[in-house]
């Protein structure tokens, strides 16, 4: 201790030792003479210098706030308090300058001063381009940001090209000439993925990957992209290597939403840890820019949140007593404002039009509703009140001609506090007929419990599966114009539970899904002849190809442990092909978007199939046989190895003959014949039949 | 052809066999009474009394003097064809598993489980004359098994070798003259269920848990081809006359009272030999299929079931002009 005393003692006072010499000796710390001090502090203290204080410090404190109104000194106290009202909400002012002109005005641009750069921060990102009032906009900018703008040169300097990346052929799987379907299957939770195509006579593997994905996968819905899951977030892939696309960062994404064009994808991530406000992240599918971020829905809804108009104009998600419209590209909500809507429970775009159709509960006296809504102008073309409403489900036609409502009603109703019981339920179908005048509206009332309905995806009918478990019946419906659908067949007592209309309509699978299920039945809704009637055991899905040639029922790994595969059939019920494949999970074609030709040449083309008709049939002959021939080729190679197999044998068994007889008695077994030479010949008599007669 | 059931077992079919000229069938099953039928009309012709338990195995003299049987009662046992009499009863340490007799039936073999304390072994005992003195006979050779134990066992050609199939899926084949290891392969990855000779027991083909049919070469154990199905393979045979081989599983009879019987896959199927391409199958049972065995004419054929029942099956005209294209020259 007394040394370090001492130690300062020494610093401190390099002058004085001449009058304290007591205690030791000190070092003459005297510059030599003659001595010329060559080094500069800056070299010598270079890392102390860093530290001392500049005129710009604490210029990151102080923001500019431009484009305030121009008052004279009467009015300056007013401007003040609402300028400090404003922007103390971001951190104490600690200092401010209202520079004012010759003539006493203030100049519109002030000087805030916060106590810590954090602040100054906060202030501008919040109030800039934030109106005032109507003639007054704020342009708030951080002092330090002047002196980056004044550095940028004068001469604009043109920027270096990028160099030019190719982009794989996106559509491709289009191209094909002979318009194969492709598909995609997954094996396990993320094991592996396959893409196939569909090709006769022998689908081939375009590409196969394990761990392609983490979970699942899905296509876009115009077949673009395949988008694959990781706990990083969502990858797409295209082209014809499938080559990464693009990746949206979003860890632990578990949903995707496509928008009906492609044009963007929404990402959710329920347990994702990017902040609250970025559990649901929409992204451009092109760019991978974020295009706007929303906090995770309040409470429990179906997924997807963001449902999408048609043409990606617009989407909308539910809320309480709100429908909030968005655009694009701004992703602003729709004139800056939700739709109230009190009371309204689910919502559902046209596939065609800029139209959605919602329905509001029941609330005391105000009947149900259901209502059309076309946007962006907001008009409500047509609503129906409905009474006794429980519930209410939202089936478009797939080619938006037609909506039906399926209204679950009661004669009864029973309220036990929270708890509200229906009973005598009955149902109707509100039909609406969209291209006609005024939009008319049929009803059709069914006194059994629905199980399913489905739209004819083109065309104008209508299947609904209905009664209880023990008679289970399917009926067809004809919508026509101006009159009541009308029942075209009804059949009764089927096993089925799952109806799946072709894409191109008139051909249906009636299904029996489950653990105990697997009839199928597949129908010409034309004439409602019964093509086909099998099954596949236990079958958990099936998949019409988006040409509507090809059907596949599944049994997946997820559901069953047991015989995992996938059937291929034709579109008339004939089995193709059996594939069982252990950890089968997944089945799904590629889409492929509308087609590019008119109605009237689609016309043409049926009207003229036959002449087209030998042609394919032609090529399908020659393919066939190059098959069977590369078979009979195969086998051929096969057969003539084990001929030769055989012949080596026959020789050997031939030698071994003497050794054989040997060990049987000198007796010849060698022959198919098998009564031994010499062997006895013995009767035996059966017992056919007992007759019992009385003789008279 | 509409098929003969034959209802005589109580308890689900283990083995069948047809004596060689084919006109008598064997079956033992679960219950203790082997029995034998007329294999034209599916008459019984009578019952073998004497076991006290399951019995797992048989097989039938070239000449049907004699008939051996082994169980679960831990007896192998000798029985005379023309009188139904047991001639014979060797008591052993566990349940016999297997018995075969020799080309020549001048020797017999059988297998034991390894149970109670006491290993799987395999005997080799002299059945030229057959009578009470068996029992009290030492086996002419007699060796143990220390892996895994033996589920099915075949006689090679000539009375020198035998081969076994075990639980773990390997293929032994053993030199009687010393009792050594001649071959041993692994093909299978599950238990062989059974194993069949071709007419002229130059092949055989083998039956196993790991949902597989292969067939062998007898002497080099070298593997010919390979028969796939989704469920066990509980028996195959070798047609006699065609190129054709048929197969019989389903599923685990330990797993059916839970699912329906479109699940189990209880049907015989048949593929061709050479192509290992499926082409037929045969409905019927309502359990696994336990054994399978054509008849030595080719013309029909018959299986036991874990339902108790034998089914023979004749085949119909199309069976026979059923053909495979391929290039004949």
């Amino acid at each position: 201790m007394a040394k370090k005393k001492g130690d300062e003692k020494v610093n401190h006072t390099p002058q004085s030792d001449n009058e304290e010499q007591n205690f030791d000796e000190e070092p003459n710390f005297e510059d030599p003479e003659g001595f010329v001090d060559d080094i500069p502090d800056e070299e010598l203290l270079a890392d102390v210098l860093e530290s001392k204080p500049k005129e710009s410090d604490g210029y990151e404190n102080v923001v500019v706030v431009d484009g305030c109104p121009q008052v004279g000194p009467e009015r300056l106290e007013k401007l003040q308090s609402v300028i400090n009202k404003i922007f103390s909400k971001f951190g104490k002012i600690v200092n401010e300058f209202y520079p004012t002109t010759e003539n006493g005005l203030t100049t519109g641009y002030i000087f805030l001063e916060y106590n810590n750069p954090q602040n100054a921060a906060e202030a501008v990102a919040a109030t800039n381009n934030c109106k005032l009032d109507k003639q007054h906009t704020f342009l708030v900018n951080l002092f330090t940001d002047f002196k980056k703008y004044s550095d940028i040169p004068k001469e604009w300097e043109p920027p270096s090209p990028q160099p030019f990346k190719v982009q794989s052929d996106l559509q491709w799987y289009l191209m094909d000439p002979d318009a194969y379907d492709q598909f995609l299957v997954g094996i396990g939770t993320g094991v592996a993925l396959q893409v196939w195509q569909n090709a006769l006579p022998e689908p081939i593997v375009l590409q196969e990957r394990p761990n392609w994905t983490e979970t699942y996968a899905v296509w876009s819905p115009l077949g673009t992209y395949l988008a694959t899951f990781h706990w990083r977030g969502v990858a797409l892939w295209a082209g014809p290597k499938f080559s990464q696309f693009q990746k949206f960062y979003h860890p632990e994404a578990r949903f995707i939403s496509f928008s009906p064009c492609e044009n963007y994808i929404v990402t959710f991530s329920p347990t994702g840890d990017r902040g609250d406000d970025k559990k649901l992240i929409i992204w451009d599918i092109r760019t991978g820019q974020e295009k706007r971020s929303f906090p995770p829905p309040d409470e429990y809804v179906t997924w997807p949140i963001f449902r999408w108009s048609k043409d990606d104009r617009f989407f909308a998600r539910l809320g309480q007593d709100v429908l909030s419209v968005y655009e694009t590209p701004s992703f602003g909500l729709l004139d800056k404002k939700s739709i109230k809507i009190t009371g309204i429970r689910d919502f559902c775009w046209s596939p065609s039009d800029n139209i959605l159709a919602y329905w509001v509960a029941e609330d005391k006296d105000v009947p149900a509703r259901v209502t059309l809504l076309e946007l962006p102008n907001r008009t409500e073309i047509r609503s129906k009140n409905l009474f006794s409403v429980a519930d209410c489900k939202i089936h478009w036609q797939k080619s938006g001609d037609y909506l039906c409502v399926k209204v679950d009603r009661y004669s009864k109703v029973k309220k036990d506090k929270n708890d509200i019981k229906y009973s005598g339920m009955y149902y109707n179908f509100e039909i609406f007929h969209m291209r006609e005048k005024e939009i008319p509206v049929d009803s059709v009332e069914i006194k059994e419990p629905i199980q399913a309905f489905t739209w004819e995806p083109i065309g104008s009918k209508f299947a609904i599966i209905h009664g209880d478990t023990a008679n289970v019946c399917i009926s067809f419906y004809q919508v026509n114009t101006g009159q009541a659908p009308t029942l075209l067949k009804k059949f009764e007592r089927t096993p089925f539970n799952h109806l799946f209309w072709s894409p191109m309509g008139q051909f249906i699978v009636l299904a029996n899904l489950g653990l105990t299920g697997g009839a199928l039945e597949f129908l010409d809704t034309n004439d409602f002849t019964i093509m086909n009637v099998s099954d596949h055991y236990q079958m958990s899905g099936i998949e019409w190809d988006p040409t509507g040639r090809y059907v596949v029922t599944g049994v997946s790994s997820l559901k069953c442990k047991m015989d995992c595969g996938y059937y291929l059939w034709s579109f008339q019920g004939k089995i193709l092909r059996r594939v069982m494949k252990e950890g089968f999970a997944q089945f799904l074609w590629r889409p492929r978007p509308p087609t590019l030709l008119s109605e009237k040449q689609q016309k043409e083309i049926k009207k003229n199939l036959k002449k087209y008709y030998s042609q394919f049939e032609s090529k399908d002959r020659m393919r066939s046989s190059k098959a069977s021939k590369e078979l009979v080729a195969k086998r051929t190679e096969q057969m003539k190895k084990y001929v030769e197999y055989r012949e080596m044998k026959s020789q050997e068994w031939a030698e071994q003959k003497p050794r054989r007889l040997e060990l049987r008695n000198y007796v010849d077994t060698d022959g198919i014949d098998t009564e031994p030479s010499g062997s006895v010949e013995e009767v035996v008599e059966f017992f056919i039949k007992e007759e019992k007669t009385v003789i008279e | 052809m509409k098929p003969l059931m034959l209802q005589g077992h109580e308890r689900a079919i283990t083995q069948i066999k047809y004596n060689r000229e084919g006109d008598l069938l064997f079956s033992v099953a679960k219950d203790s009474k082997p029995n034998v039928w007329w294999s034209l009309n599916g008459e019984r012709l009578g019952t073998f009394n004497g076991h006290g338990g399951v019995v797992w195995c048989l097989d039938v003299d070239w000449e049907t003097i004699h008939l051996i049987t082994g169980g679960g009662d831990s007896s192998c046992r000798l029985w005379d064809l023309e009188t139904g009499k047991n001639i014979a009863t060797i008591k052993t340490n566990s349940s016999v598993r297997t018995c075969n007799f020799s080309f020549s039936a001048y020797q017999g073999a059988y297998t034991t489980d390894k149970a109670m304390g006491h290993p799987c072994e395999v005997f080799i005992i002299d059945t030229r004359t057959i009578d009470d003195s068996l029992s009290s006979q030492a086996p002419i050779l007699k060796w143990e098994i220390t892996d895994s134990k033996v589920t099915s066992m075949l006689w090679g050609t000539l009375d020198e070798t035998i081969i076994t199939g075990h639980e773990a899926g390997d293929l032994i084949q053993w030199d009687l003259r010393t009792g050594k290891k001649l071959h041993s392969i692994k093909e299978h990855t599950h238990q062989i269920n059974d194993m069949q000779l071709s007419r002229d027991g130059t092949m055989f083909i083998t039956a196993s848990k790991d949902q597989t049919a292969k067939l062998f070469d007898t002497s080099s154990l070298e593997l010919l081809k390979e028969y796939k199905t989704e469920r066990p393979v509980n028996s195959a045979a070798l047609s006699p006359i065609l190129d054709h081989v048929v197969l019989g599983g389903g599923q685990d009879a330990m797993e059916v009272t839970t699912t329906s019987t479109r699940q189990g896959k209880f049907d015989a199927r048949f593929f061709h030999l050479v192509f290992e391409e499926e082409f037929g199958r045969v409905k019927g049972h309502f359990g696994p299929i336990n054994s399978l065995s054509f008849h030595p004419d080719g013309k029909s054929f018959a299986s036991g079931g874990e339902d108790g029942y034998v089914r023979v099956q004749s085949f119909d005209q199309s069976y026979f002009d059923y053909t495979f294209d391929y290039n004949r020259d």
